[in-house]
């Protein structure tokens, strides 16, 4: 471990999930420029259309719950504490997100909740950096949120 | 028209724990007693298909070599839990186009303790590291969905696996061999809300083998042959603004495997179904058309599934009670209803079996397997 101090350390996304940091947090999404699919994690070939080569977009910050566990141990290896709430969350761009619930007593999730993206510290990596991951949280009701 | 093909033999290695034993060892047991089964020499086989996830580079030579080095052509088959049961259907493809006339497979599996991991491929990757990507946690996400849609219960769930073990307690190679009564499933640690621990089939080393040969070739050997009279194989397709099929196209594969047979669900006698999970079977009954759709939670509860109900379901205790040596366990599907159909499943046979149903699934890959007799 390196010394470190508050103003080198920098916040890095959790390695695989793209994520925007800064003020405006965001899932960055695949688009098909051809039909307008949305697709998490991002991907090359449109499975809609086979178009290759998609756009990178943010996508909205809000989506429903679309099913949920609460899984009561944690894989070995994974940054988790037992038990918390694995879940589905579906984005107005018709696209499935898989996640972790925060910010909310496993017992009071329902199918159909509005959720909103948060993202949180999940570990420090080797060079003192905070590693950042998304998760969902409870979010008040209304219409979804545009992207950017 | 091509060639019949008949399922000519078929044997286990008792499934359960046995780390004193060799993936060849589990094995040879099984291969021996599949050859024995049969009336078949190893000799006479024309080609080879091992069917396992985790074993290793050239495990299929490793494993027939146990029984005999004849020179012929050997296939590893991986489709993750449901690997020998496509082993056989690719045995079956080859006897049914002329290519040859007996082939063998085995399915093996030698199990670390503990959760199933890696869903996410071999680079983990984020899912993983967030603790997103756990399985019995895709099954009880695919449970609560199926609660709130149609009001199923976690007590229909939990029968599943009473049933499971119940006919467990009759099979001498299963790994679980006791009765539970529904308080002991429901009391059990809660793994992922609403599924316990015995709700989850457990891991498991063990091996099975099937020899199947074409119709002609049966006829020297058997006067009464149990038929592979229908094959269909799936993987989840993509569907615009759809959810992912976790465990892929049940419904579409079976009706392509009923079509292929020329039977509907009603014709079902005896049927096997991928239960890793207790809500797998209630899924199942109704994809399967065994009932209509969001009733199977209230059918598997009423003991519709049973060895004595309309259609009896896992009369081996299924991967519940079974076990889910996740290579082997499509061989040992194929081999209890081999059993059944020549009514030779002693205590947990279905009176007067004629036609059976297979299903086997390896995260979103779908075997269907319809039997004659």
């Amino acid at each position: 471990m390196g010394t470190e101090t508050s103003a080198e350390r920098k916040q890095v996304p959790l390695k695989g999930a793209r994520l925007r940091l800064g003020d405006s947090p965001a899932l960055l999404g695949s688009r098909c420029p051809d039909c307008g699919e949305h697709f998490y994690p991002p991907r090359y070939v449109c499975l809609n259309c086979y178009r290759e080569g998609l756009e990178e977009v943010p996508l909205s910050t809000r989506g429903e719950l679309w099913t949920y566990t609460i899984a009561r141990m944690a894989l070995p290896g994974s940054l988790v504490t037992a038990p918390y709430v694995i879940a589905q969350v579906r984005l107005p761009e018709g696209v499935s997100v898989a996640t972790v619930l925060s910010e909310v007593e496993p017992e009071a999730v329902r199918i159909g909740m509005p959720l909103e993206l948060v993202v949180e510290k999940a570990s420090t990596d080797s060079e003192g950096n905070d590693v950042m991951t998304f998760k969902f949280r409870p979010a008040p009701d209304g219409s979804s949120k545009d992207p950017s | 028209m091509g060639e019949r093909v008949v399922i000519l033999g078929v044997g286990l290695h008792p499934f359960g724990r046995h780390p004193e034993k060799s993936v060849g060892d589990l094995s040879r047991v099984a291969a021996l007693a599949a050859l024995k089964d049969a009336g078949v020499e190893f000799k006479d086989i024309q080609a080879g298909f091992c069917g396992h996830v985790v074993q290793g580079v050239g495990t299929g030579l490793r494993t027939f070599a146990e029984v005999g080095m004849t020179g012929i052509p050997i296939t590893n088959v991986e489709l993750a839990c449901a690997s020998s049961s496509r082993a056989a259907m690719l045995a079956a493809d080859s006897i049914h186009g002329g290519l040859y006339d007996l082939a063998m497979v085995i399915g093996v599996e030698k199990m670390e303790r503990g959760l199933l991991s890696g869903v996410g491929g071999a680079e983990g990757g984020y899912q993983s590291r967030m603790g997103i990507a756990l399985m019995p946690a895709l099954y009880a996400m695919m449970a609560q969905r199926h609660m709130h849609l149609y009001g199923t219960k976690h007590e229909h769930f939990a029968q599943v696996s009473v049933k499971s073990h119940r006919n467990g307690a009759l099979n001498p190679n299963a790994q679980y061999q006791k009765a539970l009564t529904l308080e002991d499933v429901l009391n059990s640690r809660m793994i992922a809300d609403p599924i316990t621990l015995y709700e989850c089939s457990p891991t498991t080393d063990g091996a099975s083998a099937v020899i199947l040969a074409s119709e002609k070739r049966a006829r020297q050997y058997t006067n009464e042959p149990v038929f592979m009279d229908a094959w269909a194989g799936g993987t989840p397709q993509y569907r615009r603004g759809e959810p992912d099929e976790i465990e892929g196209p049940n419904e579409l594969v079976a009706q392509q495997a009923y079509e292929q047979a020329g039977i509907g669900p009603d014709d079902v006698d005896v049927a096997q179904v991928h239960d890793a999970f207790s809500p797998g079977e209630v899924f199942l009954v109704e994809e399967l058309g065994f009932c209509p759709k969001g009733e199977g939670g209230p059918f598997v509860w009423e003991g519709n599934t049973a060895i004595d109900g309309r259609i009896p379901i896992n009369t081996d205790g299924g991967l519940l009670s079974r076990g889910h040596p996740i290579g082997a366990t499509g061989g040992a599907m194929i081999t209890e209803l081999t059993l059944q159909l020549r009514g030779q499943a002693g205590p947990r046979q279905v009176p007067n079996a004629k036609t059976a149903l297979m299903h086997n699934a390896g995260i979103g890959g779908v075997n269907v397997i319809a039997f004659k007799r």
